[in-house]
């Protein structure tokens, strides 16, 4: 008897009466998960504790956590540790419901972590999510600043400058000599990980200097959006989304941002436009921050715009429909890891902590907390074409250059074009996309 | 075989090829699976989901030509062999070609792939995942002892072992070009190097930007192994009088990147007001790095995960310390109290006890059904946090462990008398709050959904909270919040703990 207790075989069961006299809810919740909890089991319980934190069936939810509590393991095996981390976002949102003097700013019941500049850079190799973005973009706009002697890039995104190094590496050996190099940062960034242990002006001087090793002309300018009030400081505890709008006014009076006119100008969003909140309600004009900012950049003549992102819409309103759709993207960074890296690495438990944090902040939070957004390529790609750009298609030389990147990582990375988009796949699924846009009417 | 009602034909389909495991031959196409809402990964949802046994997986000839009985590892080669045959036209044509892609599952019931929602698309990459994954590692590289199960993934990584390295001036080795720029550009041996000598050469020539060889005058730093508080601070003092005084001389060792970057995690907490402070920051990330807080790295993951284990199944890694078992004897204490009733399950405890590590929960999942049920019917000591083996010193005979462990906890934080009113001691009562309060408060099914395991009253609630009003139910909140770990939050660790030490004094 005990041997059928084990997992990896089906049970026989003693008593099917107890499963089809009073279909319990989560009778019903594991309904045809014989043997082991695998993943669709897991999926539907996921389910259930949802709708049951949403309907505020408290025993049902409490149950199905009990559940999965069986399962969850943060050193076990890839779906173990992603159930873990859902779990802990489920027990957060659960627990939040009461209120408390804590935790009002939204901020993540996972300790922050803060990295040096160095293993930063080792982190966002550790596999192509970030790389990949870096790779595509940097061919782009190398390719769209072809001839032109200065080259302005306005840098929105959450990698700490890790993608300009190798930019200003192959800006260097251009025959025709390397351009100069300007590049503005927002001075607040969103408050997710990777955190790193020194100041934005810190890493414009590590990169400065190594612009000068490489003989590269470079200016590097922080252009300030925090509040300069204490109301405004007030609204930033409030809301979030209050940096954003401070970025939106900077773009609005492009004198603000010393634009030249002799520059190329580059816009790069990577991992960065998912941030900018999509909701409509609450909003000043009428349209959402995200595209009050793709039309506000319109304004700016760009020279070329790449919006690096990840691929999978979880935006949705309802905790239940957005729990399977993030079970079933967020488990990608959590299996690729596992092949190469031991259950017990420190390096990989960071990361996936890291991902936990995203997974918190979709779970567990709502309204303006929830600032985890994503939305998939082909939506974002469409709010792009309705605001007036057109999708640039990546020349084979970047495909070649991407496709060289992920030869050398796990072989389960692979690459796909899906419309313009070049898409970066695990095993076949998506995982991150690049596009690039210009304005219409600017192409060449 | 009892068969259980099913309703999902997604799962039908897995739990048939469960159970053919043995047979040989390639098992025909499941019934086309609906359109499954929850697959948004899937490329195709239209798709024909098969699952090979392993043996059918791995034979190697799958395609037999139907002319002279050939066998070919590759669809295509067979397709090429069969032009040799110079077939008239009709019979060159497939026969009825499938329209509809397919998509393969992996035969290991525990692996992930075994869900159809992660099947992958072609057959060579399911085999190779069926090898590298659950196959035995026959190849192995001799440069540096890796090992494969594929021998394309062993030919691919020979190609590329120890033939490119690019060695930054730290010391580091990297194998691929970009990874090496980049960590060069934010190097501290860069910054050293441009303070002293404004670099005449640059090395343009060549794939390989190794700049070992650019400056002589710089003294190699230490090898990684050493305390890294000597390479610090050269670089530091350096650095000040380059660089801004925000500069934090992180050591260039990055093989120690992982344990440093351990204890910086784990002190993430301790020391996030030292860091707020940078210009302070530079001498107290060096004391972090401190070989006195390497060699506590062993300690530190696995009381990390510990905290987590405790929380979750014990899964956890062989350093792992008495909380362990402590968590153990509590799940069991529940089972054994729940068990009563049942007949099912014999020794359930057992299951527990000798739980190896083993990627899959040793429960399946009409155990963990029964023992949910049993947790909705069964009497007062089931709340969810008791369940998960968190009680508190208010339980009996569990003193130790939990009080060691939050001991543990309490050591980080100091405590912050304003949060202790915020730990769910003023619910708002009666209406007008959300559901789950109105739960809590009243302590039984008002309006919402009854648990149908039991006819009583819910005398449970999620968090322990309300149960008594105060007292043992708080401190079960407090084991809840201690659980997800030392820096959960400052404010957080502080109030449980102290209201675990006002609970202390009470009971």
């Amino acid at each position: 008897m005990k041997a059928e207790l084990k997992g990896n075989t089906s049970v026989s069961l003693q008593s099917p009466t107890l499963f089809d006299t009073r279909q319990s809810p989560l009778s019903g919740a594991l309904n045809g998960c014989l043997g082991s909890l695998d993943g669709a089991c897991l999926e539907k319980l996921l389910i259930h504790c949802a709708s049951a934190l949403e309907t505020n069936d408290v025993t049902l939810a409490q149950q199905v956590m009990w559940v999965l509590n069986n399962v969850a393991s943060s050193v076990g095996d890839p779906n173990q540790r992603l159930t873990s981390w859902f779990l802990r976002a489920l027990i957060s949102r659960a627990s939040r419901v009461y209120p408390t003097t804590m935790n009002f700013d939204g901020s993540s019941t996972i300790p922050k972590r803060l990295m040096s500049v160095t293993e930063l850079a080792g982190y966002v190799d550790l596999i192509p999510w970030h790389r990949f973005g870096f790779c595509a973009s940097n061919s782009a706009i190398l390719k769209a600043i072809q001839g032109f002697p200065r080259v302005h890039i306005l840098d929105f995104s959450i990698t700490h400058c890790m993608q300009w190094p190798t930019l200003i590496d192959a800006l260097a050996k251009r025959p025709e000599g390397p351009p100069s190099l300007r590049i503005t940062v927002p001075s607040s960034r969103p408050p997710v990980p990777p955190l790193l242990n020194i100041s934005t002006e810190e890493v414009g001087l590590r990169l400065g200097n190594f612009a000068k090793y490489r003989d590269v002309p470079f200016e590097f300018h922080v252009f300030d959006n925090s509040p300069s009030t204490a109301l405004g400081e007030i609204m930033c505890k409030e809301s979030p989304s209050f940096h954003f709008e401070s970025i939106l006014s900077h773009l609005n009076n492009p004198s603000m941002l010393n634009l030249r006119e002799d520059e190329a100008l580059v816009i790069n969003c990577q991992h960065w436009l998912r941030y900018l909140s999509d909701e409509l309600k609450g909003s000043p004009h009428g349209a959402s921050l995200r595209d009050t900012f793709i039309n506000i950049v319109k304004g700016l003549n760009p020279q070329i715009i790449v919006v690096v992102d990840e691929d999978s819409d979880l935006s949705a309103s309802s905790l239940t429909s957005r729990i399977t759709t993030c079970f079933n993207y967020l488990w990608i960074p959590y299996d690729a890891l596992e092949t190469f890296l031991p259950k017990d690495s420190s390096q990989r438990i960071e990361y996936e902590s890291d991902v936990g944090h995203k997974i918190e902040n979709i779970i567990s939070f709502e309204g303006f907390q929830r600032i985890e957004r994503l939305e998939s390529g082909i939506k974002l790609s469409q709010r792009w074409k309705n605001a007036g750009y057109l999708n640039i298609p990546f020349c084979e030389e970047t495909v070649k250059e991407v496709r060289a990147l992920l030869d050398e990582h796990a072989s389960g990375w692979g690459m796909k074009k899906e419309e313009d988009m070049l898409v970066l796949t695990w095993k076949g699924h998506n995982s991150v996309f690049a596009t690039v846009w210009v304005p219409n009417g600017l192409e060449d | 075989m009892v068969e259980l009602e099913n309703s999902s034909p997604t799962v039908s389909t897995a739990s048939r090829e469960v159970s053919g495991y043995e047979q040989t031959t390639p098992l025909p196409a499941a019934p086309p699976l609906k359109k499954k809402r929850n697959l948004p990964g899937m490329p195709d949802p239209e798709a024909e989901v098969i699952a090979l046994s392993p043996k059918a997986l791995l034979a190697t000839n799958r395609f037999v030509c139907e002319i002279c009985n050939k066998g070919f590892q590759r669809d295509q080669n067979l397709q090429l062999h069969r032009r040799g045959h110079n077939l008239p036209w009709k019979l060159k044509q497939r026969t009825s070609k499938e329209v509809r892609k397919r998509v393969y599952v992996c035969p290991e019931p525990s692996c992930v792939h075994h869900s159809p929602g992660r099947a992958l698309g072609d057959l060579t990459g399911i085999k190779k995942h069926f090898c590298r994954k659950h196959g035995e590692k026959k190849w192995k590289c001799e440069r540096c002892s890796k090992k494969y199960a594929v021998q394309s993934d062993w030919k691919a990584h020979m190609k590329t072992c120890g033939t490119r390295e690019y060695k930054c001036d730290c010391g580091t080795i990297f194998s691929r070009r970009d990874s090496f720029i980049t960590h060069r550009a934010f190097c501290d041996a860069l910054a050293e190097e441009s303070a002293r000598t404004h670099p005449l050469e640059i090395p343009s020539s060549g794939p390989n930007t190794n700049a070992g060889h650019v400056v002589a005058s710089s003294p190699p730093p230490p090898p990684p192994p050493t305390p890294t508080t000597t390479v610090a601070s050269p670089a530091l003092s350096i650095q000040s009088s380059e660089l801004s005084e925000n500069t934090i001389g992180v050591s260039p060792a990055t093989a120690t990147a992982t344990a440093t970057a351990t204890a910086a995690y784990l002190n993430a907490t301790a020391s996030t007001t030292a860091r707020s402070s940078s210009s302070s920051g530079a001498v107290v990330i060096t004391s972090i790095f401190a070989p006195s807080t390497v060699t506590t790295i062993t300690q530190q993951p696995s009381s990390f995960s510990n905290v987590i284990c405790a929380f979750s199944r014990s899964d956890c890694p062989s350093t792992a310390n008495p909380i362990e078992p402590a968590s153990l004897s509590l799940s069991t204490s529940l089972y054994l109290s729940n068990n009563g009733s049942s007949s099912i399950f014999a020794t359930p405890n057992q299951d527990y006890r000798h739980y190896a590590p083993s990627p899959q929960p040793a429960m399946s999942a009409t155990a963990l059904l029964q023992k949910a049920a049993q947790m909705g019917a069964a009497a007062s000591n089931a709340s969810l946090l008791r369940g998960f083996g968190l009680a508190t010193s208010s339980s009996s005979g569990q003193d130790g462990s939990a009080a060691g462990w939050n001991g543990h906890v309490i050591k980080t934080e100091c405590s912050s008398p304003s949060m202790t009113d915020g730990l769910g001691l003023r619910l708002p009562s009666g209406g007008g709050s959300s559901g789950l309060t109105d739960h809590v408060m009243m302590g039984g099914g008002s309006g919402s959904s009854s648990s149908p395991f039991g006819s009583q009253p819910m005398t449970r609630d999620l968090l322990g909270l309300g149960r008594d009003g105060g007292g043992t139910s708080t401190g079960g909140l407090s084991a809840l919040l201690t659980s997800f770990g030392s820096g959960f939050d400052v404010a957080v660790t502080a109030a449980a703990a102290s209201l675990h030490n006002t609970q202390n004094n009470n009971s």
